[in-house]
């Protein structure tokens, strides 16, 4: 078989369908070697030729049906000829495309576009070309064929466009640009001032309109004025034209910009009249400005914000083994990336550091870029070894023992940016050494001795560094102390309880009172390790400290219950949903809260409250207590009427004593009210104890004419 | 035509069939030059991170206050003056647009608007609106970029939180800290990498689980470990009484040698990955101690905190302590404060769950400014999703409730390299749906791990036949809030 030129280009088109379709299948996992590079980028080059010979045999392609050219066997050949090399030449514009792809800087969206159209373009145009012959191939379909082609070829063309010389790039000669320009750069007029104008009112004062005869495009043409005179005279906002003409009312005919524009905002207003206040500057840049100034923090809310520069970093990587060797679990080093050479220390655990961790470093001085030293036991002349660490950036020395001697080794560090002395012993003539580094961008001295003043000042001698004196309670806004705590939540004894109060803020005073009153700084007890209570007790106590708030009054209550039953029953049942656990709830030490639903509290409602008790030793009483609830909307109202009885036994009880409770009142707050019942001290070695509910809830009540509810809590006896 | 017939059967004999499969398979084969390691197998190949940053990171720590129970956007960082002229008016239907809506409040008869019922002002350079409830907030509003475009897909808590946590709402996958620790192994290697602190407000809770700080399918060295507030931070971190450090020492040396014949025997990696959290325990036993000891604190920081910070288990010792372990290079703390479920009493409760926190988490800013580890240390504020501007019960003029509301709600991010003294995002005149710069949940995700040096999309580990990631599927780096 005869090898024809014709041949072997239609081979090469088949293998080089399969390589692109072998390139599109295993996509993300191919990197194209150094040497093919060129190859790919001679895409943009060779793109143009297929384009053109693709484009004319799709042209020829399309009317090859019709009757006259049928028959013309140049025209059929010259067809066929150039097709076969329009799809050659896009196959291998294709493949140096998939190449060139492969290379930094290309993604997204608009060149997943590109090379799916461009590819489809190939296999397209392939299929044609090795279809076109079959009988089925007619006029319609190579007209339709050949469009799509070409329809490829300009969307292909474009996203190509797009990719080499960005988005817009036809009509961005004639748009505006936007883009913020940061803070630190600006210039208060150029980037401040005339984009005010530029955006409200260049419309109508431009070269060409210029209304009024006003121009308001550059310094210059501004300064002018218009027929009315000039805008403004530098220093004095309150005689401008300017100013007058926005401040007019909108309905105003000479209001400025007129009502139909769109109007300036209260902060382009306010900056106008800062910048005139200021008297008009046209040179002058938003950071010349003292921080806080109002024109400055206006500028600032419109412009974009500082532009940071990355690291690079131009030294040669460590050695391995050094690093893996050097790091242990109280010495971290890593690596700041996969690629970077640079390299972190930090050293950790005070008990255990010695200066050797520092020393043995000193293989990677080279690549140490930041050490963090915090809370370590180093001194002045360990920096001495860190003052070779030749790209230091970030140096963290707080709370270390760093007097302040061994700064000056680190003055020689040209790359230092961040110093951290925090909470060491520096003083002002040991840090006003680091002014003079020039690379030093930020310097914490927070908690150290250096006063505010001093600070202000090493502040003002080094404008390019930005010193943190951190915070410092200047006494003028005290803080209020918390509460004082109890060491025990105990809160009902027998005879007698010693307390202990807490507070966690050191040196602070307590005091304390125990009749209920409000604790005062001057009068009252002052606390001292314990106190010691006898009897039922409300505890009040405060902290007090210089320089702070005293905290809120903060009460306690103390039951003393000095005798407890050795058996306990109730005579009548308590309600069948707040029985709770029966009797024990009496006298298990336990006070409830305001929700009867805890299991504290027992209920009765059909029946009164009657509980038994017996002593096996009589004990001398002279008072219970009961804890109740007040609830009135609840329905739960204090019993009505409480019996105390007492004797030898069951059968010998004598009436001791009995008490009466009002109707509550129809606003009557919610209350947990312990009911005192004293009499004449007796021995007994058995009591009874009767609480009557109301039988019937008033008139006003939502339940009137029901029963009402006692809850009863605990029972202190005495 | 003769000879057209001819080739065409040509086309079909065997030599052309094979010498056109020689040259398919040719350039199949020169194409596979193409690809390195075709043969080898790479690092990644086999699913492991390399424990060191894609590219130089920007924050190396993370400190997440994460505020459980949603806080209420439109009380705190969203300001919303409308809300307030419209107050008890009907939500705009053409505003919910069917939106969906929680089972508590879906059958409400009516939605009232309603308006904060605490001012707001402007603060610092950024002009930043937040309201009076964040004073202390305020005062360092141009260290913080506020995100006021924040959404999520999950429309009850323990979702959302799970989503917030671990990138899927069904709680099986690693926790944001595990994927961390994961990327980038621990710091200090006498803590661990990943540290959970809790505490509770007084306002209307929702629980928190320990699948929200779990290691997921990850090894478990990566799990988050739980600081308590009581005498022993760390549970059964002390050695017995009578068992000295040396004694502990010998049992740990036989205990590893026994582990690692079993190792030998089933090759199970959870065995090495035991043997590693006792040595890292015994390790921790000198290391938690030191740290969590907050009495030598001096008292400028206690001023700055709040007296609080000295009483164990509030927000603000809680903050003070992850300003501590991070300080000693714990990657990611992660705290959590409960009680922000307001849907009634909210002027009232949202004030107290405010002081609870609001000096403290600004007070964590200045202290972590004031030792230069603020540019290092990546510090989030915010809930799981946000509130609604209707209320959700009865309305009076000053009591109120807000129901849920995933689809705009705020939080605030500072340090670590994120663009500070920034607001990002807006929400329309209702504060109901996002109108420019939406974040959801994965970005935020891809972003943080962005300002860590982690590419999201290459911090994978293969599991159950696939690759997941903590952005699974979807997630964009905002690089309009970055440095």
């Amino acid at each position: 078989m005869k090898i024809t030129l014709k041949g072997f280009t239609e081979n090469a088109l088949f293998a080089l369908n399969i390589f692109i379709i072998f390139l599109l299948a295993v996509g993300d996992k191919i990197s194209v070697p150094y040497w093919l590079q060129p190859l790919g980028r001679l895409h943009p080059m060779v793109l143009h030729f297929p384009i053109v010979l693709l484009m004319l045999a799709m042209l020829l392609e399309f009317f090859r049906f019709k009757e006259a050219y049928t028959g013309e066997k140049l025209y059929q050949n010259f067809t066929t000829g150039l097709l076969l090399t329009g799809v050659l030449l896009s196959a291998v514009t294709v493949v140096m495309g998939l190449f060139l792809s492969k290379e930094e800087g290309y993604s997204g969206s608009t060149l997943q576009w590109h090379k799916w159209t461009g590819v489809s373009i190939v296999f397209i145009s392939s299929i044609i070309y090795w279809s076109r012959n079959s009988s089925w191939y007619k006029a319609p379909l190579a007209k339709a064929g050949a469009v799509l082609t070409i329809l490829c070829l300009i969307v292909t063309g474009h996203y190509g466009a797009t990719l080499t010389h960005g988005d817009n790039f036809v009509l961005a000669a004639v748009m505006p640009v936007k883009e913020k320009v940061p803070v630190d750069k600006a210039v208060i007029f150029d980037d401040v001032i005339l984009p005010i104008f530029n955006e409200k009112c260049l419309s109508c004062h431009n070269l060409e309109k210029a209304k009024g005869s006003l121009i308001l495009a550059d310094a210059k043409s501004m300064l002018k004025g218009g027929k009315n005179g000039k805008l403004f005279v530098p220093g004095k906002p309150e005689i401008s034209l300017l100013l007058e003409r926005i401040h007019l009312p909108v309905d105003d005919k000479k209001h400025m910009p007129p009502k139909s524009k769109s109007q300036l905002t209260n902060e382009e207003i306010s900056i106008l009249a800062l910048w005139i206040k200021g008297n008009a500057d046209l040179k002058k840049k938003v950071v010349d400005l003292p921080k806080n100034d109002s024109l400055r923090v206006l500028s600032a809310s419109l412009l974009g914000p500082v532009v940071a520069v990355e690291e690079s970093y131009d030294f040669s990587a460590a050695d391995e083994a050094t690093v893996k060797k050097l790091n242990n679990n109280y010495r971290v080093i890593y690596a700041l990336d996969k690629i970077s050479p640079a390299l972190e220390v930090n050293v950790y655990n005070r008990s255990i550091y010695k200066p050797e961790a520092i020393k043995e470093l000193t293989p990677l001085k080279k690549q140490i870029v930041s050490l963090n030293l915090n809370n370590l036991p180093v001194k002045d002349e360990d920096l001495k070894i860190i003052g070779e660490f030749e790209n230091l950036r970030k140096l963290n020395l707080n709370f270390s023992d760093v007097k302040g001697g061994g700064l000056k080794y680190l003055v020689s560090l040209n790359h230092l940016n961040t110093l951290s002395l925090s909470g060491t012993k520096v003083n002002f003539s040991a840090v006003k050494q680091l002014v003079g580094v020039k690379s030093l961008k930020e310097l914490t001295l927070w908690n150290t001795s250096l006063s505010q003043i001093e600070i202000a000042q090493l502040q003002k001698m080094s404008k390019g560094l930005n010193i943190i004196g951190g915070f410092k309670d200047d006494g003028k806004s005290p803080v209020k102390l918390n509460q004082p705590r109890l060491s025990t939540d105990v809160s009902i004894f027998k005879n007698s309880l010693v307390l202990q109060v807490k507070h966690p803020v050191n040196g602070v005073q307590i005091r304390y009172t125990t009749d209920g009153s409000e604790p005062d700084s001057l009068k009252s007890s002052l606390y001292d390790k314990q106190i010691v209570i006898n009897e039922t007790t409300i505890l009040k106590a405060k902290a007090y400290k210089a320089g702070w708030f005293s905290s809120d009054a903060v009460s306690f209550n103390f039951y003393q219950s000095n005798y407890k039953p050795d058996s306990i029953a109730f005579l009548l049942q308590p309600n069948e949903k707040y029985k709770s656990d029966g009797t024990k709830i009496l006298v298990d030490n336990q006070l409830g809260d305001f929700d009867i639903n805890t299991g504290k509290w027992i209920g009765f409602r059909e029946n009164n409250m009657e509980t038994i008790m017996f002593f096996k030793q009589p004990i001398p009483l002279k008072s219970v207590t009961l804890n109740v609830m007040r609830q009135v909307s609840a329905y739960i109202l204090l019993p009505q009427e409480v019996e105390v009885w007492g004797g030898v036994d069951k059968k010998d009880l004598h009436l001791l004593k009995i008490i009466k409770n009002q109707m509550p009142l129809k606003d009557e707050g919610n209350a947990l009210v312990k009911l005192d019942v004293k009499f004449e001290p007796r021995s007994i070695s058995c009591l009874k104890i009767v609480a009557k509910n109301f039988k019937k809830l008033p008139q006003w009540h939502p339940g009137k004419g029901e029963p009402a509810w006692v809850f009863i809590d605990e029972v202190f006896l005495n | 035509m003769e000879k057209n017939i001819l080739e065409h059967g040509l086309n079909f004999n065997r030599r052309r069939f094979l010498s056109k499969l020689s040259l398919g398979l040719g350039s199949v084969a020169l194409g596979s030059l193409l690809i390195p390691d075709l043969f080898t197998g790479s690092l990644e190949e086999a699913g492991l991170p390399a424990g060191i940053p894609d590219f130089a990171p920007k924050a190396k720590r993370v400190i997440y206050l994460f505020q459980n129970g949603a806080p209420s956007q439109l009380e705190s960082f969203d300001y919303k003056p409308k809300l307030r002229e419209m107050m008890g008016q009907e939500l705009p239907a053409s505003i919910r647009a069917g939106q969906r809506l929680t089972g508590m409040t879906a059958n409400q008869s009516s939605f009232p608007l309603v308006g904060s019922y605490y001012d707001f002002k402007q603060y610092g350079v950024s002009r930043a609106w937040i309201s009076d409830l964040f004073p202390h907030t305020a005062k360092v509003v141009d260290d913080i970029c506020i995100i006021r475009s924040m959404f999520t897909e999950a429309i009850n808590h323990d979702p959302a939180l799970t989503f917030f946590q671990t990138g899927a709402q069904q709680g099986n996958r690693p926790s944001m800290g595990a994927w961390l620790s994961y990327g980038l192994g621990s710091e200090n290697k006498n803590l661990p990498a990943f540290t959970v602190l809790l505490s509770r407000g007084k306002g209307n809770g929702q629980g928190v689980y320990s699948k929200l700080w779990t290691n997921g399918f990850l090894d478990s060295t990566h799990q988050g470990v739980q600081f308590s507030s009581g005498e022993d931070p760390v549970l059964y971190l002390k050695d017995p009484e009578g068992l000295n450090r040396f004694e502990r020492r010998k049992m740990l040396d036989k205990l590893a040698e026994l582990n690692e014949m079993s190792y030998q025997e089933f090759g199970d990696p959870e065995i090495n990955a035991k043997v590693q959290q006792y040595e890292m325990a015994y390790r921790m036993q000198t290391a938690v101690p030191e740290i969590t000891d907050l009495s030598k604190e001096p008292d400028d920081i206690i001023k700055l905190y709040g007296p609080d910070c000295l009483v164990p288990g509030t927000f603000a010792a809680n903050c003070l302590l992850a300003r501590k372990l991070s300080e000693n290079g714990v990657r990611f703390v992660q705290l959590y404060h409960q009680g922000w479920d307001q849907h009634g009493n909210l002027p009232n409760e949202m004030a107290g769950q405010a002081k609870d926190v609001d000096q403290a988490s600004a007070a964590l800013i200045t202290d972590l400014k004031q030792r230069g580890l603020l540019d290092e240390t990546l510090v989030i504020w915010g809930g799981e999703f946000g509130r609604t501007n209707y209320s959700q019960g009865a309305m009076t003029k000053d009591n109120y409730g807000r129901d849920h509301h995933p689809r705009c709600f705020s939080i605030w991010m500072a340090g670590g390299g994120i663009k500070p003294g920034i607001v990002y995002g807006e929400s329309d005149e209702f504060g109901y749906n996002i109108v420019k710069d939406p974040v959801h949940v994965n970005d935020f995700h891809a972003t943080v791990l962005h300002q860590l040096g982690l590419n999201h999309e290459k911090l994978t580990f293969k599991h159950l036949g696939r690759r997941y990631r903590l952005t699974d599927v979807a997630g964009k780096v905002i690089n309009d809030i970055i440095v």
